[in-house]
């Protein structure tokens, strides 16, 4: 089970409203590389990992990324204070404006929504853990391209840290893939999935 | 970087403790036999569990269990983190 905590793991204190930067930092929550999707990729891989150190790792950080999802949000709803009509039309706001008003709502920046097509549970913990690693980078891109895209230090801030949980994150996965492959028979390496067959 | 008020400042001692945690966390569930991680871990849990106490006497609950439950539920009579200057 979960408690929520009344804080965010890292703080968001943005100044001046944005409404063109949210439409591209909304694709940290709802896109294909997003926190939503990160969360439940690990949360629901766990089940199949081999062995306690790995059951946790994925429990552990598919936990931070809800909180990840917690700060994504908080950045879009500060950002997101406030808006005239005309900011509104005059930023491109508007598209996503007409459907849910300044509501949280997890869509890519282009404006898909969420699916759980974004990611996979294999029930066959080298190729989740692959998958996963792969996931931190990739997020680690999206949030590279942020930087590239916005100024205001007041936001800068906060992706900055979120960027460098991606690298921690894939640190940590790339451990748990030795554990897993560590435990194999060398000659069987790819031979069997040790989360299904009896070797 | 702007000036913090003391529930602001309370507020980022916990995060930082609770960050050296997160990271102790996950590096020890790879590394469950490590003296230094262990080590590490048990000095910022008990430094949270210091500040965390300070907090909830002076500016209220952190989780909802947390509240008194005594004269009104403290619980909503906070604001919730996402608002601006009270992260």
């Amino acid at each position: 089970m979960w408690m929520y905590e009344k804080k965010l793991q890292y703080p968001v204190n943005i100044k001046d409203p944005n409404p063109a930067l949210a439409k591209v930092i909304i694709s940290q929550l709802g896109g294909p590389d997003g926190e939503l999707g990160a969360s439940l990729r690990y949360l629901n891989q766990r089940y199949s990992a081999p062995c306690r150190e790995v059951q946790a790792m994925l429990t552990d950080i598919g936990t931070e990324e809800l909180a990840h999802m917690e700060m994504i949000s908080a950045i879009l709803y500060q950002l997101t204070r406030g808006l005239s009509m005309k900011e509104i039309k005059e930023s491109g706001f508007d598209t996503y404006f007409v459907d849910h008003t300044t509501g949280i709502y997890p869509v890519a920046a282009s404006g898909v929504p969420f699916t759980a097509d974004y990611f996979q549970s294999k029930g066959d913990p080298i190729t989740d853990l692959n998958e996963d690693m792969a996931a931190e980078q990739k997020a680690r891109t999206t949030y590279d391209n942020i930087l590239r895209l916005a100024d205001d230090p007041d936001v800068r801030d906060p992706i900055k840290f979120l960027r460098e949980r991606e690298i921690v994150h894939y640190q940590r996965f790339g451990e748990c893939l030795r554990l897993v492959t560590d435990k194999l028979d060398s000659k069987n390496f790819y031979a069997f999935n040790p989360s299904f067959d009896k070797p | 970087m702007p000036v913090l008020n003391d529930k602001q400042k309370l507020m980022r001692r916990i995060q930082q403790c609770c960050f050296a945690l997160a990271e102790a966390n996950l590096y020890l569930d790879s590394h469950p036999t490590c003296k230094m991680g262990l080590e590490y871990f048990r000095k910022h849990k008990a430094e949270k569990e210091k500040l965390e106490k300070e907090y909830n006497e002076k500016y209220g609950p952190l989780t909802a269990v947390q509240s008194e439950g005594t004269k009104k539920w403290e619980w909503v009579a906070k604001p919730f983190p996402w608002e601006r200057g009270e992260n």
